[in-house]
């Protein structure tokens, strides 16, 4: 289906009199063959070259070396472009920057209109395409008014209207939370066994890979690590070299192993783990249990640095749009707390959290900061912004500097403070998120997704906050990117004393790094309490489109099938704790 | 706030006037607009007010969301209507306030020209309720066909037209993000003179305009992949073909005017 020779790519760059000045290779001869009907993932980290790889297919880039067939035809040659781009359909990560039509149907519509499909075929085309991905009620909305998921499902019935051969989904789930990604996982799934089409999925998150029939590996533009998912998931620690992860019942099974229990490599479900830990408990392994480094518990006493005290927020009382978005929110966060909000998408999680700045008032309750009323006349909001810091979603898009340093700047400037002060400040919040002082003088648009990002949370650190509110600050960074930043804002949480308020969608992050989590739904606050507390509740969480971590249930189906675990167990760290205290029984 | 505007919008409905071909709405909300400066005497407007009423009668746009759409341009309003009013100098005075005197005349012009103002907007923003933005551009696009052979690019504008219409509500939701993140770090939008307000634009528009265009680039490839290749040899999901509705609905606007005018100069 789809076949490459020694194919090379480099991106130029050129000067203002269009001479190219540099090259960077972005795929260094890359030899790959695959079968029609088949699903391939592509792996790799940020900037690996994964989607520079799949832009070939699909005749965007052309190679500067070598060759790339697409269903026999060489996609260089200008002839064969418009049929390689049938072919071979592409669907791109951002749902918003792909959707061309302002209503669903006719963006399906576009691609056989470009084709000059007669019209009772386009209609056709579109209805099978819209069933297929299960959104023809949808056919009349505006893609605006959609989730992200929804979205997606949109993007991939436009490919599949066109009749591809074959998909290529490049991050199709970056952007989405976990109830998208599945919506669109599903979706792939069926559309595969329906259409046998052949897909090639390029992702960051290893669970999605894990009924592929191979999984290609890549590293700096190769090829590094190819073959099943068992294969490539045998290889915990090189993959970890290539800022990669294993998913969570691997990576137990591969913690467990290097403790010296004699579980088979490559581990993908829990009834494999099930099996090999039922061979293991006939063995005797000397293995000392450590003592888990106790969480600190909940023990907050005195008075809270930030209280939202019963809090309402209706968006555009009185019109058509109205929206009860918060509804009666009490929440108190103390100093040094490291809190986790868990919700799903338009659960009001947002908006609770720029109440807590001051950026959004609330339609009736108050907030307290250190006991004062914000709401109070002429309190002064900045000197709040000041102390409570806000990183949104995405930050490195509100980047707008020259260079790194002047952009880390302009918090501190806006307090007040002097040139010099502002240089201090802005030097010591890029040590803090670990930016080599390399790029100080580079222009922020010049440095790498996960640079920026660091940026942009420095842009925050350096006006010095009390309290650390942080939106989902790992969306779309590969694993390596994630734990990166999330060890980083740890331990400022940690040394720095600093209060840290986490909104994010992993739920294996939240539990591994938060003291407490506040779960959100439809407006309303339904949990705050320890992580093993709420995640005990992980049936009414999947009631509202939650889950807990994945250890959690891999833990209860142990115990369900008869291997007495600690169902409380929530990290990986704890789940190896609970094991071997039960294999040494 | 942005959100309160309603001018420009598609109500979605499924009424004889949303059914209708945009031609036919372009071309007689035109027409409409004009006959409105047709009109000498309140004998047109009597006819042209029933006429509307009932086109949002038939359109089941609600009244409340279509009177909605005046509230952006009530500063407009107020300003033509004083105008009128103390400019006019011919006719008789009917009282003067300091140096301005207000004229029967003047009453006269500010009344109707209020009228006219009012039931433009109102006309025009009906054009839009009851058409998608799509349909908008198909119409334009159709409408100005003939003007390809004087090499003036119908298709690349009417695309360009649609992809516009589908990022406003993107690029407003960014530019409200921007705003509130730059605010977080401490900036100040408010106060100051012109020249400081429009340096602290600049932490907002860099941005904006950086993912303006990371956004181009990214639809741009997108359409690429779905094989666009300009408007030579594509065809049409919903192509305009005139039905019978649609000459009635000419035919009824032609006579609307042709009555309104005899009525105008009748009375």
């Amino acid at each position: 289906m789809i076949r490459t020779k020694n194919l090379v790519f480099d991106y130029k760059k050129f000067d203002d009199e269009g001479n190219v000045i540099g090259t960077r290779r972005a795929i260094d001869e890359v030899n790959i063959d695959i079968e029609p009907g088949q699903f391939i993932a592509i792996l790799g980290h940020n900037g690996s070259g994964k989607s520079t790889l799949a832009k070939h297919m699909n005749a965007i880039l052309s190679p500067t070396e070598g060759t790339m067939w697409v269903d026999g035809k060489n996609t260089s040659r200008e002839e064969n472009i418009w049929n390689v781009r049938q072919t071979a359909g592409m669907v791109f990560q951002n749902p918003d920057n792909q959707i061309i039509g302002t209503i669903v149907e006719e963006d399906v519509g576009f691609g056989p209109e470009n084709l000059g499909v007669s019209t009772e075929e386009i209609w056709q085309r579109v209805e099978e395409s819209l069933s297929a991905v299960g959104m023809i009620e949808y056919r009349h909305h505006s893609p605006n008014k959609l989730s992200g998921g929804q979205k997606q499902r949109v993007a991939i019935a436009g490919v599949v209207a066109m009749r591809p051969k074959c998909i290529v989904l490049d991050e199709p789930t970056a952007m989405l939370d976990p109830n998208g990604r599945r919506e669109v996982l599903r979706t792939v799934e069926e559309l595969r066994k329906k259409e046998k089409v052949t897909v090639i999925l390029i992702t960051h998150y290893m669970e999605e890979v894990v009924g592929a029939d191979r999984v290609i590996v890549m590293d700096k533009g190769h090829v590094v690590l190819e073959g099943t998912a068992r294969e490539v998931f045998s290889q915990v620690e090189l993959l970890k070299e290539y800022r990669l992860d294993v998913p969570q019942v691997t990576l137990l099974a591969y913690e467990l192993r290097k403790k010296g229990y004699p579980i088979p490599k490559g581990i993908l479900t829990t009834e494999e783990l099930l099996s090999a830990l039922s061979e293991c408990k006939n063995t005797d392994i000397k293995t000392q249990v450590l003592g888990s480094e106790a969480k600190k518990s909940l023990s907050n006493v005195g008075q809270p640095l930030l209280k939202v005290d019963h809090i309402n927020y209706i968006y555009s009382p009185g019109n058509a749009f109205e929206k009860h978005a918060l509804k009666d929110i009490s929440l108190d966060i103390y100093e040094g707390e490291f809190i986790g909000i868990i919700g799903h998408t338009g659960s009001g999680k947002s908006t609770l959290i720029q109440h807590l700045n001051g950026l959004i008032k609330a339609t009736d309750g108050d907030i307290y900061y250190k006991g004062e009323n914000i709401y109070r006349e002429k309190y002064n909001l900045r000197e709040l912004r000041n102390n409570v810091g806000l990183v949104f979603q995405y930050p490195e898009h509100q980047l707008f500097e020259t260079d790194v340093l002047t952009d880390v700047c302009f918090g501190p400037k806006n307090q007040g403070l002097s040139q010099e002060e502002c240089k201090e400040r802005a030097i010591e919040a890029l040590k803090l998120v670990g930016l080599p002082e390399k790029y100080y003088e580079v222009s922020p648009f010049d440095l790498s997704g996960g640079q920026k990002r660091r940026v942009a949370i420095a842009g925050v650190l350096a006006m010095k906050p009390k309290v650390l509110v942080l939106d989902e600050p790992t969306a779309g960074l590969d694993p390596k990117g994630r734990d990166e930043i999330l060890e980083q804002i740890a331990y400022l949480q940690k040394e720095g004393n600093l209060t840290v308020v986490l909104v994010s969608h992993s739920m294996e992050d939240i539990a591994k790094y938060v003291d407490r989590i506040v779960v959100m739904n439809k407006g309303s606050k339904m949990y705050d309490d320890e992580p093993k507390k709420v995640f005990a509740h992980y049936e009414e969480l999947e009631k509202v489109g939650l889950a807990a971590p994945q250890v959690t249930y891999m833990m209860h189906e142990l115990a369900k099938k008869g291997f007495p675990v600690d169902t409380e167990a929530t990290t990986i760290a704890e789940a190896v704790e609970t094991i071997s205290k039960v294999l040494k029984k | 706030m942005i959100r309160d505007i309603t001018i420009g919008q598609y109500y979605p409905s499924n009424s004889r006037l949303h059914r209708l071909d945009p031609r036919v709405k372009i071309v007689c909300t035109l027409i409409y607009l004009v006959s409105l400066f047709l009109f000498q005497s309140i004998g047109g407007y009597i006819i042209a007010t029933l006429f509307l009423a009932s086109v949002i009668r038939i359109s089941k746009v609600p009244f409340k969301f279509i009177v909605k759409g005046l509230k952006a341009v009530v500063m407009l309003l107020v300003i033509t209507v004083l105008f009128n009013l103390f400019l006019t100098k011919t006719g008789t005075v009917l009282f003067s306030l300091w140096i301005f005197k207000v004229t029967d005349e003047g009453l006269r012009t500010a009344v109707f020209m209020t009228i006219r103002l009012i039931y433009l907007i109102l006309g025009s923003s009906l054009m839009t309720f009851t058409t998608t933005p799509n349909a908008l551009t198909d119409g334009i696009e159709k409408l100005l066909w003939p003007l390809r052979k004087i090499k003036f690019p119908v298709h690349e504008i009417a695309m360009m037209m649609s992809i516009a219409l589908r990022f406003i509500p993107i690029l407003l939701e960014e530019t409200d993000k921007i705003m509130k993140a730059q605010l977080a770090r401490g900036a100040d939008l408010e106060s100051g003179n012109i020249i400081q307000k429009a340096k602290a634009m600049i932490p907002i528009l860099v941005p904006l305009f950086v993912s303006a265009f990371r956004r181009a680039n990214d639809l741009a490839m997108a359409m690429e992949a779905r094989c666009y290749r300009g408007g030579e040899g594509r065809t049409k999901m919903k192509p305009l073909v005139y039905e019978r509705k649609d000459y009635i609905a000419y035919a009824i606007t032609v006579l609307y005017v042709v009555f309104a005018v005899v009525i105008d100069r009748v009375v």
